[in-house]
């Protein structure tokens, strides 16, 4: 899903560096406001990231049965908020070019715009949405989730074919073209990243209510966890 | 540690200064995206190689196993170029000039992974990361970036001990059971980043940190001669490019 080294033409690379760069400039601002407040921050954010890191490093099985990895940015996005996942993703995907030759630096752009810019906001939009509709934590988890990672996977197609039009049909053509081929394999393993993100929400539920809290996922003082109010 | 920020730390190139290899790695991509594909991206891939298994002794085995990645990449990333969607003789058929059109996009991702790949393998992230903030990156997001990458491998070593820990108690043997492992270690990872940030707090605290990492940067100059030569190569490889430019058919 990350759009390789050189793929893109180099206006397209631009233009969608350009269009990443005031989401990243806004995620930036938010992040060091936050560190200045409170500089023990740097150390959480610092761990955030590293986790978002090794979250992309899982192996993921797939319905297809081959295996793939999450993106995170769902879980990314209802842990950390879309802002900062926008820095962290950006953080993410440089360290995923320059130490696993993973995506690229001429397409940093490209990736960041999908995976931590629309995919965040997407999936937190709808997770959001859920939550306010008193839907149970869980189903809102898991559809925020999905919904990012296709919403990822929809921006790559779009991206893709505006840079690679079909001969035929332009550029609806080329859409349909990528889409299809994403769908494939996408559509299975943005449920197999919503049900492994219920998996894992469920557990830290268990196990780090206090993390959850100090993130404003929970609310502190309630007893049961799983009907609690999300509202950040 | 990962393989390429291995090979980094143990480069020949490694005690030179960023920019340098910046200017050499980072130009051969931009050439390699800028230049026509035949034969600009050729000679930028070949100009590549040469100066990745000669002068930054790249071993050729380490080299493979990261450049096979975005290779994949490349190769699947180009197969739907070859057909062509809505055409008069069918819904799906071979693209008029696809193959044409696909050998240049592989000719040309591959140059661009290779460049990029010889600033990685010559330069360890703890060179690079430091001297972001000289480039205009806030310090608290170079600070981040820091703690992400050094609490990064000690997250990956910790995943990969549950890992093994849950194979040997048959946590993969089944698809349930896979799917609870996979829970447990993405749970795992959150808990124990948290903790560590939490302990590393303390620890610094006690030190008397007031929000700032400042961490011993090896000291390194930018070569003039180098960059030129840089430079120079850079610019002969887009002369000549430029001489041999005929059509890919």
């Amino acid at each position: 899903m990350h759009i390789a080294e050189g793929f893109l033409p180099p206006a397209h690379a631009i233009a969608w560096g350009v269009a990443s760069a005031p989401f990243v400039v806004h995620g930036v601002r938010s992040l060091t406001r936050e560190v200045r407040e409170h500089p023990e921050s740097t150390l959480l954010l610092g761990a955030s990231g590293a986790f978002t890191f090794v979250l992309s490093a899982l192996k993921l099985p797939s319905v297809t049965g081959s295996c793939s990895h999450p993106t995170g940015t769902g879980l990314g996005a209802i842990l950390f908020r879309p802002p900062i996942m926008a820095v962290l993703g950006t953080i993410t995907l440089l360290f995923q070019a320059l130490l696993l030759a993973h995506g690229g630096l001429t397409t940093l752009g490209a990736n960041v715009f999908s995976m931590a810019i629309v995919g965040p906001w997407v999936g937190y939009a709808v997770y959001k949405l859920l939550r306010r509709y008193d839907v149970p934590l869980m189903v809102a988890v898991f559809f925020g989730a999905f919904f990012a990672d296709l919403s990822t996977y929809c921006v790559t197609s779009v991206q893709l074919a505006l840079a690679f039009p079909d001969p035929s049909s332009g550029f609806l053509g080329a859409l349909g073209k990528f889409g299809s081929i994403f769908a494939i394999t996408q559509l299975p393993l943005a449920v197999s990243e919503g049900l492994l993100t219920v998996l894992v929400m469920r557990l830290l539920v268990q196990s780090s209510k206090g993390e959850l809290t100090r993130l404003g996922v929970l609310v502190a003082g309630k007893r049961d966890t799983t009907t609690e109010a999300v509202a950040r | 540690m990962l393989p390429i920020d291995e090979a980094a730390h143990s480069s020949r190139w490694r005690r030179r200064h960023p920019v340098d290899k910046a200017v050499l790695g980072l130009g051969l991509t931009v050439l390699a995206i800028s230049l026509p594909p035949w034969p600009g991206a050729a000679l930028v891939l070949l100009t590549s190689l040469v100066v990745l298994l000669g002068p930054a002794g790249v071993p050729r085995r380490r080299l493979w196993r990261a450049y096979r990645v975005p290779l994949g990449f490349c190769v699947t990333g180009a197969l739907p170029l070859l057909v062509q969607v809505g055409g008069p003789d069918g819904f799906v058929t071979l693209a008029e000039g696809g193959p044409v059109r696909a050998a240049e996009l592989l000719l040309r991702t591959s140059a661009a992974s290779l460049g990029v790949l010889l600033f990685a393998f010559t330069t360890p992230m703890s060179d690079l990361l430091p001297r972001l903030v000289r480039a205009g990156v806030p310090a608290p997001v170079v600070d981040v970036a820091l703690v992400t990458y050094r609490m990064s491998f000690l997250l990956l070593d910790s995943v990969r001990r549950i890992r093994d820990a849950q194979a040997a108690r048959l946590g993969h043997t089944t698809r349930a059971a896979t799917w609870r492992s996979l829970a447990g270690l993405g749970a795992t990872a959150f808990v124990r980043a948290f903790d560590r940030a939490a302990r590393l707090q303390t620890g610094l605290a006690g030190r008397g940190y007031d929000g700032t990492l400042r961490v011993l940067v090896p000291e390194a100059r930018v070569s003039v001669r180098f960059t030129t030569v840089s430079v120079v190569l850079l610019a002969a490889v887009a002369a000549l490019t430029f001489v041999l430019e005929r059509p890919l058919t």
